[in-house]
Formats: C-alpha cells, sequence, structure tokens
C-alpha cells in the first residue's frame, strides 16, 4: 500500500490527466476486493470521462431505453414452427405451393407443403400463439411484440447476416452496433461500448464482419467478450509479466508521455492517447469483473439456466449480458448458434426441423426467459431493448419430408422492454408462411424502429461517407407504428 | 387458396382502419384528367408508359391497366383494396412503388384511392396517354454551367507566384503555399531539426526507422545537397514500394481472399500486390501503371506484368458460389469496380448513379452505364505466366491423363452399381413414412407433393464407399482397390500446376466454367438466358461483348435499352474513342479505351486525384481533404492553384510518382517543425491547414507492427511472394467461418513487413484491424485515426509485442553487455532516432535500477512519440 499511495503523490503532483491512472487502480483494488458489492457503485461504475469517440451524445428525441441487448438465433428460425402457426400447412400437407410464383429454395428442388410438427398453444392474456418448444418464453407473451412479417433479401446465410447486422448485403458497412454506439455513445468508458458475445460453439455465418465498424473509424467496431477471466483479447498481460511489473512499465510511460506531450501542448491527439491507455488500464480491472457471473446468487444463477448443461452455455452469455447493460454498456450483439457444425449447431434445420428446434429451443428457451425476468427483477427492463432475431424465415415446404430451406419472405421477430407495447402480433405472413403479406416490415424497417426507441430518428443518424450522408437504413425504413402505440 | 389470402387481406385492413366505406361523394369528385394523370404523369408512366412496360405492365390506358401485367391485374375498379396500383402505393404491399423510394403524398395515395372506388372513371385529357411523360432512362443533358465547376476544367498551367519574400522564390509549392499564408497573416515554423527530418524522410517513404549509424551518418554529413541525397537514397530502397505500394493497395482493396460465406483463398493474388511494389520501385508512370491494371490484356504490348496487373479489376470482395444463379452478383461486382475507379481513380463517387442520376455532381445514369459497358465484357481467368508452348504442353499432359481416367472412373461406378442399387432403398427407410411411399410409387403414378419429395430424395441420398466396400465380394473388393489405386497413380501423374497470374479479360460471363455451386441447377439465373456462345473469343470474327442495359432504378431485370461504351459526359473532352480493338480480335478494346481516356491529358481528374493523394501521405492531409471525393460534396481544394499546377506538371515529368515526391520533400513546406506552438497561427488556423507547421501523423496499422520489427532488429526484409501467416490467438481464430488461415509459428518466418501478411476479408489481421485498418472490402479514401483503449491492451499485452521488445532489449544488452547508461542511450537511438534527454536519462536510469531492460524497451514501443511521424 505504501508503494501505491507514493505513486498516487507523484502522478497526484504531476497532475492534469494522469491522476486517473493511479486513482483507478486503488479504486479498481478495492472495488474488486468488495466483490459483492452492488454494481453501480465503486470502481468500474459509470465512467462518462471524455473526449473520447465514446463520449456520451444527445438523442434526437426522448428515448424509451438507453441500451440494447441483441439475441440473434443464427442460421435461421423457422417461423411457421416457432411464433407463426399455419393451419393451412396441415391441410394441404403433401401438396406443391402453387400460386405464390416462382418458389425459390436455396438447396436442390422445392419439397410438398409440410406441417409443424410441433403444436401451438395460446399464451398471456393476449392469447399469443407460441410453439411448445418455447414453454417458458411462452410465459412472457404479454412482454412481447411479435413482427410476423418481416422479410429479408437474400437466402443466403451470410448476405442475409450482413443485411440484419448492416442494413446491406454487401460487406464493408458499418453494423448496427456501430451506428448505435457513434450515434449515442456509452455511459461506462471502462467497458466497451459495444460487446460481442458469440456462441461457444464457433463464430456466427459471415464471422467478425458482423460486428465491424465499416467505413466508420474502428472505435466503433464491437469487441467480443468471452466467458473467461480474460474476456478480451490482450485484457491482460501474459504470465511472464507480472502485474507489478505492467505497472512499473505504465508508471514510467505515463510520466515520459507526460513530458513528450510538453513539447505539443496543442496536440489533443496525443493527449487524447495519454488517456487510452488510463482507460485500457480501468478496462483490465472492470471487464472480468463485468461478465463474472460467478458474483451472481445462486437463485439467480438457475434462472437463467446455470444449472443444466444444456441451458448452461446461452444462460451465461444471456447473463454476462444483462451485467453489461447494467454497467452502462450500450449495444450487446449475443450470437446463439455457431459454425462448429453447420447442421447440428445452428438453427438451420435442412436435415431434421423437428430434431433441430427442439435442440436449440431447449438451449435458449430458459435462459431467455430468465433474462427477461431478471431485467424487470432488476428495474432494467424498461430501459433495455431486447430484441429477438435471425437471418431469415424457413420454408413451409419441406425438404427431403423433414427439413425446411431458407425463407427470406417471411420470418418472425419480437422485441422486449423498452416500454414497447407487448402482447401483440404486428403483421402478417401469407397463410402458408411464404410471403410476408400485411404490414410487411423490412430489416430497414426493423433498424429504423430499433433506433426509434433510442431515440434516435433513422434519417437523421447519419455519417458522411463518400460524399453522401449515410445512414443505417439507406434511403428506406420507418419505424413500425404500433411498437410503440399504447 | 387465393379466396382465403384475399379474405386474410380484407379483415387486416379494416384493422388498420384502411377500409373505406362511405365515401362515395368524395370519390365523386375525382377527375382522372385532373387528379390522377398527373401522378401517373411523373410517376408511373415513367416505366410503364410509352417507351417501356416494366414487368409487362403498361398503365396508359383503362384496357390495359385492367388486363394487368406479369403480376396480375392492375385495376380492379370500385376497390381500391383489391387493386394492386393502390396496394402498392399505399405499401400494402411490396415492392412498394414509385421504385425509386420516393412516396406519393398522402392526398396523391388518397386520391387513387377514391377514384378506384369511384369506378376508375378513365377520361385522359387531350394528348392523353404518356407522350408527354419521358422514360426512365431518357438523358437528362448536362446544363453547360455544370462544366464549369472546377473540378470538371482542364487543369489550367499556372505560373508561380511571386512571394514577398525573396527567400521563398527558390521552390514553386512553397510560392504557393507562402503566398497563402501571407493572406492568412499565418507564421510558418522553422525547418525542424535535422534528427526529426531524416527519421521522418525514413517512416514517410519507406516506413522503417533509421539506424543509429544511418541518423549519424546524415548528421555528419556537411554536403549542401544531403537532403536531396538522402532522399534519393531512399527513393532507391526496395522498402520504398512496400510502403507506398500499400497505399495504392488501399485504394484498389486488395485482399487474398474472396469474402463472404466461404472467403476462399486467392492463391494467386499476391502476385498483384508485389506488381504494385515493383511499379513503385520501378517509378512505372502512373498513366502506364493505370492502363495496365484497367487493360494490360488489350495493350500493344502485353506482357507478364500487363496481365498481373488487369488483378486490379477483380480485387472486390466475391461471394464465389453459385454465381450463375445469381446473376445479380456481377452487377454488384460491377458497381464495386466503377466505385473503384470513380473514387479512387477519378475521384468521384460514379456509382451514386446506380439507381438515378447522381444528386450532387452532373453524372447521370447514363453516364453509368455507359461505364457499364466498358467493362461489362470481362471475365475472370488465370493467365498462363509460362511460355504458350509450356502452357500448351501441361494442358495436353492433363487432358491426357483425364482421357486415361475415364475408363476407370466408368469401370468403378459399374461395379459399385448393384450395390448402391441394393443399399438405397435400406437408405430410404430412415426417412418418414410420406417420403417412403413417394418414392415407391410408381413414378407416372405419384401425386404432384410425392414427385417433390421422391425428386429431392433421390437427388439427394448416396451411400458412402464404405458402405458398398462392406457389402462387396471379395473378388469385387479387389478389383475396386486396384482401381483406386491405378486412378491415384494417374493423378500422381499430374504435373505440378504452371503459374497462373489471376486476372481478367474479355469474354462471355455466360459461358465460364462452372465455379463452385453453380453446378446443379440448370435452367436457373444465367443459364436460363444462355444460348449460343463461348467463353473466351477464338474467332473468326471479332469479338462481341454480351450486351448490357441501362437497368431502370438499378434493378437488373428491369432492362432499359442496351448501352454502349462511354465515359461520363462532363469530364470527357472531344470525342475519344470507347473502343480500341486489339489486332488480334479477342477482345471489344473498351477497356483500354476507358484506360487510354483515363490517362489522358485531356481527362480533368486522373492527375489532380493522384497528386493530391501523393500530397496526403506526406503532409497528412490532401489539398482536397476528401481524397476519393472531388465532387460537388466533397472538401473545396484548400489552394487549388497549386493543385492545378502540381498536376500540370506531374503529366509534364512524365507521371513520375518519384520526381513527385521529390518536389514535394524537397520543399521547405516540408522540412518544417512539427514542434512549433504559435497562438495566433493556433487560432486562425487550428486545423493547420496552411501547413504554417507540419502535421504530426500516427503511424499506419501496417507501419506499427514494422516499426516495432525494425526496432527489435527482428525485421526479416525478405520481399515478395506468397503470403505469411502470422499465429493469431486461438480466440481469434474461433471466430473465423471459413477459408483458410494457414497458423504459422511466431518466428522469423512471418517478421515480414507487414504488406506480406495475408488479407483475409472475413478476419482482418487485429494488429492492424485495432490501428484502423482500413475496411478491406470498400476502396478506401483516407484512413480514420483513431485512438482507443484496445490499441493500448494491444501495445501492452500482446504477446508479439512483448516478444519483439525482449528481442529489442536483447540486442540492445548484446550491444552495451554492462554498461546501463549505455544501453538507455542505444535504446533511445533505436526507437526514437535521438540521444535521451537528461530528464529521460535520469528516469530511465532510475528505473531500471529496479526493473529490467525489456521493461525499458518495452515502455519505449508504447511511447507516443514511437508511433508518430513527426
Amino acid at each position: 500500500m505504501r508503494s501505491l499511495r507514493s505513486r498516487r503523490d507523484f502522478l497526484f503532483q504531476a497532475g492534469g490527466g494522469l491522476s486517473g491512472l493511479a486513482l483507478a487502480w486503488l479504486l479498481d483494488q478495492q472495488g474488486l476486493l468488495a466483490a459483492d458489492r452492488a454494481p453501480a457503485s465503486g470502481a468500474c461504475a459509470a465512467n462518462r470521462s471524455g473526449p473520447t469517440p465514446f463520449t456520451a451524445k444527445q438523442t434526437h428525441f426522448t428515448p424509451r431505453a438507453t441500451s440494447v441487448i441483441s439475441l440473434f438465433m443464427s442460421g435461421g428460425v423457422s417461423h411457421v414452427d416457432t411464433f407463426d402457426p399455419k393451419p393451412q400447412l396441415a391441410r394441404y400437407a403433401g401438396q406443391p405451393l402453387t400460386g405464390k410464383g416462382e418458389v425459390i429454395v436455396r438447396q436442390g428442388n422445392p419439397g410438398p407443403l409440410m406441417p409443424s410438427p410441433f403444436s401451438f398453444r395460446k399464451y398471456g392474456q393476449s392469447g399469443m400463439d407460441i410453439a411448445e418448444i418455447f414453454p417458458q418464453l411462452a410465459q412472457h407473451a404479454d412482454d412481447l411484440a411479435l413482427l410476423r412479417s418481416a422479410y429479408g433479401q437474400s437466402n443466403d446465410h451470410v448476405q442475409a447476416h450482413y443485411l440484419l447486422a448492416t442494413g446491406t448485403v454487401r460487406m464493408g458497412f458499418p453494423s448496427v452496433g456501430s451506428w448505435i454506439t457513434y450515434g449515442l455513445g456509452t455511459e461506462n468508458q471502462n467497458l466497451p461500448a459495444f460487446v460481442v458475445i458469440y456462441d461457444a460453439r464457433g463464430g456466427p455465418f459471415g464471422g467478425p464482419a458482423n460486428w465491424s465498424a465499416g467505413f466508420m473509424p474502428a472505435a466503433y467496431q464491437g469487441t467480443v467478450f468471452r466467458a473467461s477471466d480474460n474476456p478480451i483479447i490482450d485484457l491482460k498481460p501474459p504470465a511472464s509479466v507480472t502485474l507489478e511489473e505492467q505497472r512499473a512499465r505504465l508508471d514510467l510511460l505515463a510520466k515520459l508521455n507526460e513530458l513528450d506531450l510538453q513539447k505539443y501542448p496543442s496536440s489533443s491527439e496525443l493527449a487524447a492517447r495519454i488517456s487510452s491507455y488510463e482507460l485500457a488500464y480501468r478496462m483490465q480491472g472492470c471487464a472480468p469483473e463485468a461478465v463474472d457471473v460467478s458474483r451472481e446468487t445462486e437463485p439467480t444463477r438457475k434462472l437463467y439456466g446455470l444449472d443444466n448443461s444444456t441451458t448452461e452455455p446461452f444462460g451465461r452469455q444471456c447473463l454476462m449480458a444483462r451485467r453489461l447493460v447494467e454497467r452502462g454498456v450500450r449495444f450487446v450483439q449475443v450470437y446463439h448458434g455457431g459454425l462448429g457444425n453447420q447442421n447440428t449447431d445452428t438453427w438451420d434445420a435442412h436435415d431434421d426441423v423437428k430434431k433441430n428446434h427442439t435442440t436449440h429451443a431447449a438451449e435458449v428457451d430458459r435462459p431467455i426467459a430468465g433474462l427477461l425476468t431478471d431485467l424487470k427483477a432488476r428495474g432494467l427492463f424498461d430501459s433495455t431493448l431486447v430484441v429477438w432475431h435471425c437471418e431469415f424465415g424457413r420454408m413451409p415446404i419441406s425438404q427431403r419430408g423433414v427439413g425446411r430451406d431458407h425463407n427470406p419472405g417471411a420470418m418472425s421477430m419480437w422485441m422486449a422492454g423498452a416500454r414497447i407495447k407487448g402482447g401483440q402480433a404486428i403483421g402478417s405472413s401469407d397463410e402458408f408462411g411464404y410471403k410476408a403479406e400485411q404490414q410487411p416490415v423490412s430489416v430497414h424497417d426493423l433498424h429504423a424502429t430499433i433506433l426509434h426507441l433510442l431515440g434516435m430518428d433513422h434519417t437523421r443518424l447519419t455519417y458522411l461517407y463518400n460524399g453522401r450522408q449515410m445512414r443505417l437504413t439507406d434511403v428506406y425504413g420507418d419505424p413500425v407504428p404500433q411498437i410503440t402505440r399504447s | 387458396m387465393r379466396v382465403i389470402s384475399w379474405l386474410a387481406a380484407i379483415s387486416a385492413l379494416v384493422v388498420l382502419g384502411l377500409a373505406t366505406g362511405g365515401e362515395i361523394s368524395a370519390a365523386e369528385r375525382v377527375s382522372f384528367s385532373k387528379d390522377i394523370q398527373p401522378i401517373f404523369e411523373s410517376t408511373c408512366w415513367k416505366c410503364h408508359g410509352e417507351a417501356l412496360q416494366l414487368s409487362q405492365l403498361d398503365l396508359r390506358t383503362r384496357e390495359s391497366a385492367l388486363k394487368g401485367g406479369q403480376r396480375g391485374p392492375a385495376l380492379v375498379p370500385g376497390s381500391a383494396d383489391q387493386s394492386r396500383i393502390y396496394r402498392l402505393v399505399a405499401g400494402l404491399e411490396k415492392p412498394s412503388m414509385p421504385m425509386d423510394g420516393t412516396k406519393l403524398t398522402p392526398e396523391q395515395i388518397s386520391a387513387i384511392k377514391d377514384w378506384i372506388n369511384a369506378g376508375a372513371p378513365w377520361d385522359p385529357s387531350a394528348g392523353g396517354a404518356s407522350s408527354s411523360a419521358p422514360a426512365v432512362f431518357a438523358e437528362t443533358p448536362i446544363p453547360e454551367q455544370a462544366r464549369r465547376y472546377w473540378a470538371f476544367q482542364k487543369p489550367a498551367r499556372r505560373s508561380v507566384p511571386i512571394a514577398r519574400d525573396p527567400r521563398n522564390k527558390a521552390h514553386p509549392v512553397d510560392a504557393f503555399l507562402v503566398q497563402a499564408m501571407e493572406q492568412q497573416g499565418l507564421e510558418p515554423a522553422p525547418e525542424a531539426d535535422p534528427r526529426t527530418l531524416v527519421r521522418r524522410a525514413y517512416l514517410d517513404l519507406t516506413g522503417l526507422l533509421p539506424t543509429p549509424a544511418e541518423t549519424a551518418a546524415y548528421l555528419k554529413d556537411q554536403s549542401p545537397n544531403r537532403w536531396d541525397e538522402l532522399i534519393d537514397h531512399l527513393l532507391g530502397s526496395p522498402h520504398y514500394g512496400e510502403r507506398w505500394g500499400r497505399h495504392l493497395l488501399d485504394v484498389a482493396r486488395y485482399a487474398d481472399s474472396n469474402g463472404f460465406e466461404h472467403d476462399f483463398d486467392r492463391p494467386d493474388a499476391w502476385r498483384y500486390r508485389d506488381y504494385v511494389i515493383r511499379a513503385f520501385n520501378q517509378d512505372k508512370p502512373f498513366n502506364v501503371f493505370l492502363e495496365e491494371q484497367i487493360a494490360g490484356d488489350e495493350l500493344d504490348r502485353v506482357t507478364k506484368e500487363s496481365l498481373i496487373a488487369t488483378a486490379f479489376l477483380r480485387c472486390h470482395a466475391k461471394v464465389g458460389f453459385r454465381e450463375k444463379d445469381n446473376p445479380q452478383y456481377r452487377y454488384d461486382y460491377l458497381d464495386d469496380m466503377i466505385a473503384t475507379v470513380g473514387r479512387g481513380i477519378l475521384g468521384l463517387t460514379i456509382q451514386c448513379a446506380r439507381c438515378h442520376d447522381h444528386k450532387f455532381d452532373p453524372i447521370t445514369q447514363q453516364d453509368y452505364y455507359r461505364l457499364q459497358a466498358s467493362l461489362f465484357g470481362y471475365v475472370e481467368v488465370e493467365h498462363p505466366l509460362t511460355s504458350t508452348k509450356e502452357s500448351e504442353a501441361y494442358n495436353k499432359k492433363i487432358v491426357n491423363i483425364e482421357q486415361r481416367l475415364k475408363p476407370l472412373k466408368g469401370e468403378l461406378k459399374q461395379l459399385e452399381r448393384p450395390y448402391r442399387d441394393r443399399l438405397l432403398p435400406e437408405k430410404y427407410k430412415e426417412f418418414p413414412e410420406n417420403v417412403q411411399i413417394a418414392i415407391r410409387t410408381p413414378e407416372a403414378q405419384r401425386t404432384p407433393g410425392q414427385a417433390l419429395l421422391a425428386a429431392q430424395v433421390i437427388r439427394t441420398t448416396d451411400v458412402s464407399s464404405k458402405e458398398i466396400e462392406r457389402l462387396m465380394t471379395p473378388s469385387d473388393f479387389a478389383r475396386k482397390r486396384q482401381l483406386h489405386e491405378a486412378i491415384r497413380r494417374l493423378e500422381q501423374e499430374k504435373p505440378p500446376p504452371i503459374s497462373v497470374a489471376m486476372g481478367i479479360t474479355d469474354g462471355d460471363y455466360r459461358f465460364a466454367p462452372d465455379g463452385p455451386g453453380d453446378e446443379p441447377e440448370p435452367g436457373k439465373g444465367v443459364k436460363r438466358e444462355a444460348i449460343e456462345g463461348t467463353f473466351l473469343h477464338q474467332g473468326p470474327g471479332r469479338y462481341q461483348a454480351p450486351p448490357s442495359y441501362f437497368l431502370i432504378r438499378g434493378d437488373y431485370q428491369s432492362r432499359g435499352p442496351q448501352m454502349r461504351p462511354g465515359f461520363p459526359a462532363v469530364l470527357t473532352y472531344g470525342n475519344p474513342p470507347v473502343e480500341i480493338p486489339g489486332a488480334d480480335g479477342h477482345t471489344s478494346g473498351r477497356r483500354r479505351a476507358l484506360a487510354e481516356w483515363l490517362t489522358s491529358t485531356d481527362n480533368p481528374l486522373t492527375a489532380r486525384v493522384i497528386v493530391n493523394r501523393i500530397w496526403n501521405h506526406h503532409f497528412g492531409r490532401g489539398i482536397v481533404a476528401t481524397l476519393d471525393n472531388f465532387g460537388k460534396m466533397g472538401e473545396k481544394p484548400t489552394h487549388p492553384e497549386l493543385l492545378d499546377w502540381l498536376a500540370v506538371d506531374f503529366m509534364r515529368h512524365g507521371w513520375s510518382i518519384k520526381y513527385l515526391h521529390r518536389l514535394l520533400m524537397s520543399s521547405a513546406a516540408y522540412q518544417r517543425a512539427s514542434r512549433y506552438e504559435n497562438a495566433a497561427d493556433l487560432a486562425k488556423d487550428p486545423e493547420d491547414i496552411y501547413l504554417w507547421r507540419f502535421r504530426i501523423q500516427r503511424l499506419d496499422a501496417e507501419i506499427v507492427r514494422d516499426v516495432i520489427l525494425a526496432a527489435s532488429g527482428a525485421l526479416n526484409t525478405e520481399m515478395f511472394g506468397p503470403p505469411v501467416f502470422p499465429k493469431l490467438q486461438p480466440e481469434v481464430l474461433h471466430a473465423m467461418t471459413k477459408g483458410i488461415w494457414n497458423q504459422e509459428q511466431d518466428g522469423p518466418k512471418v517478421w515480414r513487413r507487414s504488406v506480406y501478411v495475408y488479407r483475409k476479408r472475413g478476419l482482418p489481421f487485429p494488429l492492424f484491424e485495432v490501428f484502423d485498418l482500413p475496411d478491406q472490402n470498400l476502396t478506401c479514401s483516407r484512413r480514420n485515426v483513431s485512438t482507443v483503449p484496445t490499441q493500448a491492451l494491444t501495445l501492452l499485452n500482446d504477446d508479439f509485442v512483448l516478444r519483439q521488445a525482449q528481442l529489442f532489449a536483447d540486442r540492445v544488452r548484446e550491444a552495451a553487455p554492462s554498461d546501463a547508461t549505455e544501453q538507455v542511450r542505444l535504446a533511445y537511438g533505436i526507437s526514437l532516432s535521438r540521444p535521451p534527454t537528461a530528464e529521460e536519462s535520469r528516469l530511465a536510469m532510475e528505473f531500471l535500477r529496479k526493473q529490467k531492460l525489456v521493461d525499458l524497451t518495452h515502455v519505449l514501443l508504447n511511447l507516443n512519440e514511437f508511433v508518430y511521424m513527426r
């Protein structure tokens, strides 16, 4: 403690931007020792110190929510087997799909119409139809604003992922999380503003381009968090360097950089680089704490299914997401389904939709229900937008009698939290679920809605690139009006 | 079924409150000629009128509207809700109309609704029809004044201003700059000290550090020409091309993989990267450099180099899977080429005119599709880099072996057939009952649904070689083994592949060899329109490019008239040829004409744009700050006369980039100090756009890594060849989906310059990405510079950086084994090209009393001063 104090004294004397470094260290130690303290206080609490690319910014109008948890089901969930029941599929089972123009499939040739292997029940006061494979999530039916008429543009996984992630099927554009952190900054600079937690089995289709900042500065790209005490790449020094050694290095670095800054007093760039080391140092302490789910109580861990090997992996991802949002992270992108084995580890149910969706629904049902319950219990539900979606729906026709091919024509998504109107199903697909029919909701509409809930007008959130004020929604998109209608 | 969806539609409309009723009186007032025709004229008739009937829909008469187009009737009199016209303009159905993303006003929509509900009376005004509605593809003439915009005027040879201060007369660049500074009342900084200058020159021209010996030699040199000599020396260094080639590779959006789902490796992409490095080292005239990249296969003198150069047009991200089923992909690639030629070479956002005329600049959609026609004949080929004789011999050998393989493979198939036939029914039993029934049912008796099911399963079910072997008789098994062995031996006889360059030439893309995923679906995509043709033209007669069309709203299925090649009208002076066919008649010569137009001295932009890019990399900001946008939405030039003067001077000096470096670096402006505080200057020009002091510049991502390797002494200076794959952390590889990363051990083999590190579109190299690597999929204008904590974490904790810090310490200790003062001095000299100050020395010595030398060298690699050019 003595060395720390003398170090702090020195840094305070050195003045200016340096004092934060020592203070952060001290506070981190205290914060980390007091393990079960409320996370909103202590060293890792909201740190708005700026100005950096992440300084919190004004919204266009009063936001409904301040953070987002995006739950992305990679591989493509079959809407007709989960949230969009189609009795006509049973009636016309075994017959070709006709009257809808050319039936475009991704693989081989089209099969006949196939009824869902699952039964649906009505849930909640709203009587929302949800398939039997989501028994726990269904208990939250009255919290969900279900979109049954969403549609995409591509029946290829990767392009469809990029469309959902960036608003275009092409590569090189900023992701939704980048736009949001660009537009809003963050409430807590001790943690990255935009965090990605992907499936332990592997990254989603299309990999890191899904959280790329595209043509924006790299500052706005997503930072991948893993469920370990070293959640970010290069967060901590390797074993060969002790923390003491690192501290000594940082001290000397700060002193030498400070001497140098005296030669360039008007350079904000150099000053910013000095403070980036302070922030990095704080992040070393705060990031592991932020995702340390062992600090949660047993009931909470159970709520997310951490006591069960099926639900544990995704439960952990959801619980990490809640902890991050609680600490002021702006946008948490959670992926379920990873490219270890495309057919079994994602929702890509070409082979057998019953087997595939039974497995994956079981993995996510309790964690998602737990997340919604927990957000409510902690008073975070109203300030957090939860979006559940995927890259496309699946075909009403069968693939080899048991599977379903990709279908960008219609898909189901839902939103919760953010003081939206729950217990409603918005729009509909046609009688078979082949195409969005009533009130089709494009991906641009979805993005416009997300921005709207965060207090941003999607036509005014622009970034000058290529001589044009670029938008997440290009020249399209309208917020879905019923989402906020009470 | 139709009735069902129809009823659903009605009931939903009621819910949405859109259904009508009791509004007859309002509807009665609607008049077609007064209320509806103006709407049709300004929107619908552009695509469904006289000149064009998209979707075979003609809205000029009531009869034709009732008849409808491909998607059925457009109009159901009396029922707006059932009329597609209304449903599409009201956004109740997709695609919403009009197709350009604009919307009719609520009043217009409501007028259409009322009119249809009133029975859609049709009383066209005199003149009627759509004679007054210009087709959507009609060319809007560019107003004469548009050409007066500075960037569309050919650069004029300006006279060099005469500065008041005679000291500034010496150098034309300074004359222009000082004149502007005098006008602004700015006081320029003095010349930087020689140590700063020598480091600046090395970092700028080679991206590497001067060694302490090189710095010392420069300081000792008393020659008045030492600066010029240093520049000549550095321009002669092979490292120069590695640094400056990289700037142009950003423009070319160069990568070693395809991107998208499969992210296939591009095994020969590196030849193009090496071509660019060599071009810079050889000071290939920039006009020749461009001509080779656009039309290297069409020049009078085609060389291996020029064929390799055509990879420029293949550097875009590419799906590379099921290309033929998805004809729209090719239009996106062409768009990427137009964007890259436009922004990269011409500094104009021509690709904005893909769907409509450019909103800000006088570039029409016609201009876009003319340019598309100039490129449209392109096909991807692997140009052999061996002699014709060798490549013919190679092909002959391969064909011969394939012919010998054929009977063996045939016999193998025959041998397996009975077993396969026995096994398949067993396989079908794994499917549900309805599938089995469908397969069992004789083909003629299957219901349509059963036919679909049976086709799906029969086509995709197969048995494995192992399963067959288990059933085989010993003699059949033995024969199978023999055949396998024979096939293996023949495969081994195949000669190693000859060297090829990834490039392009003209051909017919519809007949390109099938790529991955292209095989299965006949009658789909481009194969649907495939008629007689060949991939590459072999004669007789001249090659004809496949037709390309004006595409309405950029939709590849909405064809307007066929297009001729050409160039943006506002940039074109005189009447340059749009096709310069070569003697062999194998290509159209359109790209050659494009290349000659781009590099003509009459082209107002090409020279300005490259001169401005070179300027930007030296001074940290272009004369036009938006390097790729000289249009109205770009920044205005800070020194327009100087830009013109430089462009003309550059062309007169044979488009020599090295000449330009010498010119710019010999100016006083380049040699000014960056360390210069002048409150008055700062207040007048805080951004330093008048260059009153030298702008400090954060090193580019690759150069951060390169100077770390230079400081540690571990840099492997081997040039060229296939890329290297430095070790990535397993967690990073985990996020990778497909494609390759040939993880190599951390060591000298991968300690090459960063320009040789594999560029994977699906997985940007993390150390580069964190330091603002531009997106590898789009042509880069100017790199972003952001300062974020993850950069600090990388330089603090990354294994690579720590290992280099250790090597740096080892290097210093070896040179000065026991003298700590000397170690500090040496470490400073190596990393910062200067001795430590007294204060720094004291701090370092104090530090070393408790800490190891590596702690110090690691700190030096993290210093602001280390990662900035000053």
